[in-house]
């Protein structure tokens, strides 16, 4: 019953959404597939509510049992509820409740959570920079090629490297935006995407046939 | 040892802090450097200023806040152009993660500086879970999927929304991005519904793109803050991105020379050890 409703489930919706491409919006099918699209967003915001009680859960449960790091782990749940809870109560109770202009969860954002992301992000640029005087090396002809090109691409994506190849002569900035952005690079990239497509499009028919059934917890 | 073997061993701090004073030294003393356009960031300003009007347009905030200092100058920019040719814009999020709040606080602010009222000039939907099913969704009616407004405000009740059903009222999307949602506006929008559709997206991604401009499925591209530089030279506004470069440019600067400073240790400290062995 645990393996079969769910692949039923998975074969009906997908069948329906697969075949709504084919009929026009106002046909049974059409609204059906509507419909489906609805529900899969409401199950969606579910899933976001599972992410809250697992995170709940795990953090919660090693904070009563001092684990190591329990410190950061209360940091974490207070800030998930103190980020939470003011923005889900109605802003009709308070101006500081709800998520609109003034509220707590605006303030919250703007000045901790979007700095603090931000800041997160920041900090690749100084590993980047270390990593690339330690490790990117030409030790062969496949690595030079790839650090002489990315070299002339940073120097083309900002003002003053521009400038610099705009002293040297041909027009080195058309040179890569035309084969090596839009030639090498696209060719590469195309592969890439028909390739993920191909795998996407097989995993989705394997779900929908009922072969592929990791995502119950079953080999 | 010599000196380019202790090159080779030189503390990552060292490296650390030339990149932090590359990076606070053009916001001390700024550099304002003109950025040359590439074909793609022209090819999406030509598209929308080609817009009739007071068109229906959508501005898609599919970036997460990490990616503010790339992606936010594309959107302010656009949402300038947008409101200044008094198009009609729509934004709405597929990131929980502030999505809704950076679209609110964008479009607010720029809103202000062209005059533009809420409901009837701009509307926030803010942010659904499920993108597939959203994009999806919107084609037959928008207002099935997101029946109210970011702030909880039936979307009946807001005259913009009066005249827009689904996509076909829509005539261009700009979608700014630093995750795959890019792709489903392609895949479900751009060949499901035919609807125009411009891309800006962090500097990382943009490669990517190249073959979805080339294929006619994103009429141009932004790429990182050079894209989003190039957009505000191209509407004649500085911002953000103008005053980043200077940063940027610096840093781009340091690593290429770190790494040709590191190549160098590597050969020429190299030979040396080699030499001292025997």
């Amino acid at each position: 019953m645990k393996t079969t409703v769910p692949i039923i489930v998975a074969f009906l919706a997908g069948v329906a959404l697969v075949l709504a491409f084919f009929f026009d919006q106002r046909t049974l099918i059409g609204s059906l597939s509507q419909e489906l699209r609805v529900w899969l967003s409401i199950v969606g915001g579910f899933t976001l509510l599972l992410g809250v009680v697992s995170i709940t859960r795990v953090n919660y449960a090693a904070v009563k049992q001092r684990k190591e790091g329990w410190f950061f782990k209360l940091i974490t749940l207070v800030s998930i509820f103190v980020m939470a809870v003011p923005a889900l109560l109605p802003s009709s109770w308070s101006s500081l409740f709800g998520r609109q202009e003034g509220s707590i969860y605006d303030w919250l954002f703007l000045y901790m959570d979007a700095p603090m992301m931000a800041t997160m992000f920041a900090t690749l640029a100084f590993y980047i920079a270390s990593a690339a005087y330690r490790a990117f090396r030409a030790r062969s002809p496949e690595s030079t090629l790839l650090l002489v090109t990315a070299t002339v691409i940073m120097l083309w994506r900002v003002p003053m490297g521009e400038w610099f190849l705009d002293q040297l002569p041909g027009d080195i900035p058309f040179f890569l935006n035309t084969y090596i952005m839009n030639g090498i690079n696209m060719a590469v990239q195309r592969g890439i995407i028909i390739g993920a497509a191909l795998g996407a499009a097989s995993m989705s028919l394997r779900i929908i046939l009922g072969i592929e059934r990791t995502y119950m917890g079953k080999g | 040892m010599n000196f380019w073997q202790r090159m080779q061993q030189m503390d990552r701090r060292w490296v650390y802090l030339m990149v932090g004073i590359s990076v606070i030294f053009p916001f001390i003393l700024p550099i304002t450097l003109p950025v040359s356009i590439t074909p793609e960031a022209q090819m999406l300003y030509d598209h929308i200023e080609a817009l009739p009007d007071s068109s229906t347009v959508m501005l898609v905030f599919d970036y997460y806040p990490s990616t503010i200092a790339e992606c936010e100058p594309m959107t302010i920019a656009a949402a300038r152009h947008f409101f200044e040719k008094d198009c009609r814009v729509i934004t709405l999020s597929n990131i929980p993660l502030g999505g809704p709040t950076m679209a609110e606080q964008v479009t607010r602010t720029v809103a202000e500086q062209y005059g533009k009222e809420y409901g009837v000039d701009y509307v926030n939907l803010g942010y659904k879970a499920n993108y597939v099913a959203v994009l999806s969704g919107m084609g037959q009616s928008i207002e099935s999927i997101f029946p109210t407004d970011n702030s909880g405000t039936p979307l009946d009740e807001l005259p913009l929304m009066d005249s827009v059903v689904n996509y076909e009222q829509i005539d261009f999307i700009f979608e700014v991005a630093d995750n795959a949602t890019a792709d489903y506006w392609v895949s479900i929008v751009n060949a499901g519904y035919g609807v125009p559709i411009g891309c800006g997206t962090t500097a990382v991604s943009a490669p990517k793109y190249y073959a979805f401009v080339d294929a006619g499925q994103f009429v141009g591209l932004l790429g990182g803050m050079k894209g989003a530089a190039e957009y505000e030279q191209l509407i004649e506004q500085e911002g953000d991105a103008m005053v980043g470069m200077g940063a940027q440019s610096l840093v781009h600067l340091l690593i290429i020379a770190l790494v040709i400073v590191g190549n160098l240790g590597f050969f020429v400290g190299g030979i040396g050890r080699r030499k001292g062995a025997k």
